[in-house]
């Protein structure tokens, strides 16, 4: 039982993961929390659906397309309207990114109606029985995805100039800007980025769970959740939070009451900010006069 | 600035406007009435909302859960507890406080920006979740009618009648607010937005002044949400989503943020409007959404920016047209 548990805490956690790290590459070069994510994550699974199930494409490639779709979306959504109201309050930043959601949700909800859409199963491995626990193709699929991901991921950001400039831009863009980098087109590709990895999030989620216009809402707070427990700001963090919250998650259905699955996210978020709302690895904030 | 001759057109103005609107109901039928009706509500919505996003300058979201509070108190204050609707109005508002009050808190524990944002959608999503799970209260997701009523030996499920309660609510809290803003407590609310540390270098109690805005904010969408539930006559969980926060986002922002007047006419546009794209779904969101959109990139300051350059009546002493 509680091995089962926490492999499906893993598995969902592994989804929470790439969704907090999507959102923290967008903030770490941009400093805006992108509010719309949740139908990011949601218009990469409904793309994913429409060149597996409508055009006929394999999972794979089709994959692979979708990520690519989402990453244009993200510069040109950076590009196009983001950029114009760069210099204004934050708030409107955050209104532009809930905005450009309710768009991608209304057209999800202006093409698929009120429907719900079953993914027809990509991953047709056998489960595998080691005692009681049940190792499941999706579990291992989902799993491996984003361990390989994020070995590609941080190993880039680590061992390469690309990591340097990121690390650069993050800790000062003016003097990024100083040393040659070009730091607007840095933060769009940053959001071409976070989108494709956000979209790569609905793509897992997708074969194993209904598909539908308000998917998004409940990723977004997740990734929110995973992203406060981690600390703001902070890649590894982000990866940590998600784990933590899939596996609180399940064990809070499994061993006190399966409403609770829901509103898990919620509570992490306010019992984070109220107690420690710098998370595990965050910097402090610190008000500068 | 506008001179004294103006201001007491300005003052004479304000109470033109309700007194004109109390005829509205012999050239109405009965569901631009309903209309007419569901704009005040939205006035004390975007009011509420403006006071702490545009006024206060917080990134605030928690104005949907303060709504469905003041609702599902009104509802169930008059369905489970026999209150006569009219009494549950300021309860539904107190109720809204209260909620203001617990998102304060968590501004005044330093939780700021970002992380305030975040901790108030959230505190919105757990307050839907609590009405879908405590269904002997609530009802869950069937939602909870209000219970027939007369007053003046007249139904209150008449239109005309709820409009004129609406329309005093709407223009006492208006002018409450109006007053409220331009007092010294006003000027605290508008330093605290600029300059928070500064603010506080001049001896204002800068946590004073956020938690009343946000229990003020909270009052006036708590009674919204009475209105709401007798507006509509059954509350359902739904109505308190996040499509209810992307309309009054783009009510605020059409109007103009941290404007009163702004507020008002935000809030009479937008109502209107989508009443005809209901009946396709995905179009109200899609329809909002590029409407906020389209005024953060060409008219960031909205509708209110405009009016005062057109004539100095419209100037508002705390609303700052420049961003």
């Amino acid at each position: 039982m509680l091995m089962q548990l926490t492999l499906g805490g893993f598995a969902q956690g592994a989804i929470y993961a790439l969704i907090a790290l999507s959102l923290t590459v967008v903030y770490r070069s941009t400093t805006v929390v992108n509010f719309g994510h949740g139908d990011f994550v949601m218009a990469g699974a409904f793309l994913s659906y429409v060149l597996v199930v409508l055009a006929g494409i394999a999972f794979l490639p089709a994959a692979v397309l979708a990520m690519l779709a989402m990453f244009v979306l993200g510069v040109f959504f950076s590009k196009g309207l983001i950029r114009p109201i760069r210099g204004g309050p934050h708030i409107g930043l955050a209104l532009m990114c809930i905005s450009a959601g309710y768009i991608l949700r209304g057209i999800a909800r202006m093409v698929w109606g009120r429907e719900v859409l079953p993914m027809p199963p990509v991953f047709d491995i056998e489960p595998i029985f080691l005692g009681n626990l049940v190792i499941t193709g999706d579990a291992v699929f989902i799993i491996g995805t984003v361990f390989v991901l994020l070995v590609v991921f941080f190993g880039l950001l680590g061992l390469t100039d690309l990591g340097k400039m990121v690390q650069a831009v993050y800790q000062s863009p003016r003097g990024a800007r100083l040393i040659g980098l070009n730091v607007e087109r840095f933060n769009d590709f940053s959001w071409g980025v976070g989108a494709a990895l956000g979209a790569l999030g609905g793509i897992l989620v997708a074969p194993i769970s209904l598909l539908h216009p308000d998917l998004g809402a409940s990723f977004l707070i997740k990734g929110f959740a995973a992203m406060t427990l981690g600390g703001f700001g902070s890649l590894g963090g982000a990866v940590l939070g998600g784990i933590l919250l899939g596996l609180a998650e399940q064990y809070a259905g499994a061993y006190i009451d399966s409403a609770l699955i829901e509103i898990t996210a919620y509570v992490v978020i306010v019992l984070v900010l109220f107690i420690r709302p710098h998370g595990l690895f965050g910097r402090k904030a610190v008000v500068k006069v | 600035m506008p001179s004294s001759r103006q201001r007491s057109l300005r003052t004479w103005l304000f109470w033109a406007v309700p007194v004109l609107l109390l005829l509205t109901p012999l050239a109405t039928n009965a569901y631009t009435q309903f209309i007419i009706n569901g704009m005040l509500i939205s006035i004390l919505v975007t009011l509420g909302f403006t006071l702490v996003i545009g006024n206060l300058g917080q990134l605030a979201f928690a104005n949907t859960a303060f709504f469905g509070i003041g609702a599902y108190a009104s509802a169930i204050l008059s369905a489970k507890m026999g209150l006569p609707w009219i009494m549950t109005i300021p309860l539904a508002g107190a109720l809204g406080a209260l909620g203001g009050f617990l998102a304060s808190s968590a501004a005044l524990r330093g939780i700021r920006s970002y992380y305030l944002a975040i901790i108030t959608l959230a505190f919105g999503e757990l307050m839907r979740w609590a009405y879908l799970h405590t269904k002997p209260l609530t009802g869950g997701t069937d939602g909870l009618p209000l219970p027939r009523e007369t007053m003046f030996g007249i139904s209150l499920s008449d239109d005309t009648l709820k409009f004129y309660i609406f329309l005093a609510v709407t223009v006492v809290l208006v002018k409450a607010t109006l007053n409220l803003l331009r007092s010294r407590f006003g000027r605290a609310v508008m330093a605290v937005r600029e300059n928070e540390v500064a603010t506080a270098s001049l001896a204002i109690p800068t946590a004073r002044v956020i938690l009343t805005t946000f229990i003020w904010s909270g009052f006036v969408v708590g009674c919204a949400g009475a209105l709401f539930a007798r507006h509509v006559g059954h509350v359902f969980p739904e109505s308190f989503g996040m499509l209810h926060l992307i309309a009054s986002f783009a009510m605020v922002l059409v109007g103009g943020l941290g404007s009163v007047l702004g507020a008002v006419l935000g809030a009479v546009i937008l109502t209107a409007l989508p009443e005809y794209l209901r009946a396709f779904p995905g179009m109200e969101e899609l329809f909002f959404g590029l409407i906020v959109a389209a005024v953060l990139v060409a008219m960031p300051m909205g509708l209110a920016s405009l009016l005062r350059r057109l004539s100095p009546i419209f100037v508002e002493r705390y609303y700052r047209e420049e961003s």
